[in-house]
């Protein structure tokens, strides 16, 4: 049953907590032997976890946060009126907006006043996901601002993640023989061509075939159609060449091998997680299948303070964990360790941790750690009503769990002069539950509210994405001084957006407006605001891979170039951030990485 | 770095007059909405909770479609998300009530909640004529209000189901799509 009232999901959130605390107890180091520990539960973790302990492999999971029940805890298909608060947080509990998050210090102040800003607006400022995320307050960063969304739960950001699923070309691995910024990664797409494939027929994807060489296809489930707002952007579009398509999800909508998901019925809302499980989410997906096989043991409330290595063999012994409850530090140990606990906090673990000389900075003779951090710029954007529309009857488009993606266009064929990469935009037409718009729709009375009605299937909307580069000098490091709850140093950040980012932006809201007057938008609302850093949850690199030793932390299969049992399996290894969401990329990365590892752990190499 | 509290308010705009409801709350206000009873107030008196309760009818009367704002019970809602706001937000809310209710006795010597849709329209007209840039303090309390009855209305059973007709939150056996030629969609493709 899911939880629906205030006092339910309370209730499941405390016997989680409790189930959590049982679990940690039951697990001790030196009580079993492990081949292999893995930090995190996500999509990397999750796919390390399962790749491993399907192949025989003993693993210990380390999960920061508690565990999580999928059949209560996704509350997919509930009417926002269910909740007399409509989705929002408690009074004790506000949520940020982007423009407070861009006013106040991290975390958000010190003054008294500011003591009701708990968390962010959007991912965590609602009543669906805000018992998985972590609270700034006890996980505080310094320097400059950085909207930093952190699941700590089983399956970590899969649980609320937006599902869309898209491949890497050369356009992205390759990129920087193309345009001379930055540096080509170590693999092609012909390298990680084969791993996407495993990928989408071991979790499923629903999409179609385009032959886009900037956007491989994947091998697709039934796929997402295009509502008559989608299409007609794509008619418009398609005579300036460029490409709209239906969304590639990391749902499976024709099923796929596994007891604990059911294919996609097209539903209630997909961000709150997936009751059926349909979604990609890590612990259905991946964890649990893994778990049956008697190989994974997950411990959750155990928060990794440090890699601990042996001098003697230069070689990862094993991690120590502070339990997130009890607070006890304690050691476990095995052949091999997996950092896979997102991008930042995998790598302020190599950052906390000391190398066999003794120095803290593990895995850092490249000195590249913590640098080369990109993600992707958003917030710009438009949306339009299109007249032709306009009282046109009812459709169910909010069930579909993605809508419409536009391809990157920008840098493919031609060059553009103000800046280098791309973007690509996601958004889609049709009934949402909320009209918007009514806020836009002027007037009041019986002829406003004909208006809104009228306007609302004829509502259209996109916002892009794009590459930020992965430049040197924005870096991540350990701060000198300020120490989270659990008594771990936290992370300084030193990273903006730079002059490409910001022309970039400048034309992507110019080519949203385009695009829908080109449909025959109107009343077309253009937003040129680029959101704060973080805001898309795609935090990228930090311990980027590569062929050379002195300028890389990892080889293409995250091994770190120097402690050869240690791994890092998640988004810190990628080199540049492409402008597609990288999920998919990651899940890809990880299967091959586990391939690697375990012909390694064969032949006794590690 | 601290921040005065109107910074943030400027910065933030109509949205930091959006209140929020506690546990307490929403569950009385879960019980009133399933009883259809009386409203308890929790912030408002029972004067001011008549002019909002008709000013939200106003923004969102009922019509041959659907019932309005007073059926999906709009002003309880946003009288519960009054009663745990800041003292600011309290403010902005009574002045501007207070506001509206004088407006009407200088014009009509009635109050608000008396007026003749005639009279609501007439008055309603003025203070919405700059809406996209709200000059005086009476159209800036309009576009909050209408704000606020926009949120409450059409996350209401009567706003999704009656009004919006959604069809959300059910089974799919194929995903919706156009089907429509002069929508550019071809067949087979």
């Amino acid at each position: 049953m899911q939880a629906t009232t205030p006092d339910q999901v309370q209730q499941v959130n405390a016997e989680q907590h409790e189930e959590s605390r049982k679990a940690a107890a039951s697990i001790k180091p030196g009580a079993a032997q492990y081949d292999v520990i893995v930090v995190g539960s996500g999509a990397a973790g999750g796919m390390a976890a399962f790749q491993l302990a399907t192949a025989g492999i003993k693993v210990l999971m380390l999960e920061a946060g508690r565990l999580l029940d999928p059949s209560r805890e996704y509350r997919t298909m509930e009417w926002p009126y269910a909740s007399p608060r409509r989705g929002r947080l408690p009074a004790e509990e506000y949520a940020l907006g982007a423009a407070e998050y861009n006013m106040l210090d991290r975390p958000y102040g010190t003054a008294g006043r500011f003591e009701k800003y708990r968390k962010l607006l959007s991912y965590s400022g609602n009543t669906f996901t805000h018992n998985w995320l972590v609270d700034e307050k006890h996980n505080p960063t310094t320097g400059t601002k950085y909207a930093w969304v952190r699941a700590r739960v089983l399956g970590g950001k899969t649980n609320l993640w937006g599902r869309v699923s898209l491949r890497m070309s050369d356009y992205d691995f390759k990129a920087a023989s193309r345009d001379g910024f930055g540096d080509d990664w170590p693999i092609a797409y012909a390298d990680l061509s084969p791993y996407y494939d495993r990928v989408d027929t071991l979790l499923g994807i629903s999409g179609t075939q385009e032959n886009l060489p900037q956007l491989p296809d994947s091998i697709f489930q039934r796929p997402l159609k295009l509502n008559c707002g989608e299409q007609l952007v794509k008619r418009a579009i398609a005579k300036m060449g460029r490409h709209l398509i239906p969304g590639r999800a990391g749902v499976t909508t024709d099923g796929v091998a596994n007891k604990y998901r059911v294919k996609c019925a097209g539903r209630g809302r997909c961000g709150r997680g997936c009751d059926f499980n349909a979604s990609m989410h890590s612990p259905t997906a991946l964890i649990f299948p893994a778990r049956d096989t008697g190989n994974l043991t997950v411990r959750p409330n155990s928060t990794v303070s440090e890699i601990l290595i042996d001098p003697r063999t230069n070689k990862a012994s094993g991690v120590r964990v502070i339990d997130s409850h009890t607070r006890e530090a304690m050691d476990f140990t095995a052949r091999v360790v997996i950092l896979a606990a997102s991008t930042l906090e995998s790598t302020r673990l190599l950052l906390l941790s000391r190398s066999a000389d003794g120095a803290r900075g593990l895995a850092n003779s490249s000195g590249a750690l913590g640098r080369y951090f990109c993600e992707h710029v958003m917030g710009p954007g438009a949306s339009a009503t299109l007249p032709m529309l306009k009282n046109r009857p009812i459709t169910n488009d909010d069930g579909r769990p993605q809508s419409a993606y536009v391809v990157r266009f920008r840098n493919i064929e031609d060059k553009h002069p103000d800046f280098i990469r791309g973007y690509g935009m996601q958004g889609g037409s049709g009934s949402a539950e909320y009209p918007s718009q009514a806020h836009n729709t002027p007037g009041f009375g019986v002829k406003f509210k004909r208006q809104v009605k009228a306007e609302h299937p004829a509502q259209i909307n996109f916002t892009a994405f794009g590459e930020v580069l992965a430049r040197r000098e924005n870096q991540v490091e350990l701060d000198p001084a300020l120490n989270d709850a659990w008594g771990i140093p936290v992370l300084r950040f030193n990273y903006r957006f730079g002059d490409n980012e910001m022309k970039m932006a400048r034309d992507m809201a110019d080519t949203a407006e385009e695009m829908l007057r080109a449909a025959g938008g109107e009343d077309i609302r253009v937003r040129r605001d680029v959101l704060t850093e973080g805001w898309s949850i795609h935090e990228l690199g930090t311990a980027r891979m590569g062929s050379d030793p002195k300028t890389s932390v990892t080889n293409s299969f995250g091994q770190t170039h120097d402690v050869r049992n240690l791994f890092v399996v998640d988004g810190s290894v990628f080199v540049s951030a492409s402008c597609q969401n990288p999920t998919w990329s990651i899940l890809a990365i990880c299967w091959r990485a586990m391939d690697y590892l375990k012909g390694e752990l064969k032949s006794g190499n590690l | 770095m601290t921040i005065p509290r109107r910074a943030v308010v400027k910065a933030l705009g109509a949205a930091a007059v959006w209140p929020y409801l506690s546990e307490a709350s929403a569950a009385a206000f879960a019980g009133i909405q399933a009883a259809q009873a009386p409203p308890k107030l929790t912030f408002l008196t029972q004067g001011q909770y008549a002019t909002l309760d008709a000013f939200s009818e106003a923004i969102i009367p009922a019509d041959d479609q659907s019932p309005g704002a007073r059926a999906a019970r709009v002003a309880d809602y946003i009288d519960l998300l009054l009663s745990e706001s800041d003292d600011q937000t309290q403010r902005t809310w009574t002045a501007g009530l207070a506001l509206l209710e004088a407006e009407s006795r200088r014009r009509f010597k009635l109050a608000f909640a008396q007026l003749s849709p005639a009279q609501v329209e007439q008055l309603l007209t003025d203070i919405s004529r700059n809406e996209a840039e709200p000059r005086t303090p009476l159209e800036q309390f309009f576009k909050v209000t209408k704000d606020a009855t926009i949120r409450g209305y059409y996350t209401s059973e009567i706003g999704i189901q009656q009004e919006l007709e959604y069809k959300g939150n059910r089974v799919l056996a194929e995903f919706v799509g156009c089907t429509h030629p002069e929508h550019g969609y071809e067949p087979g493709k």
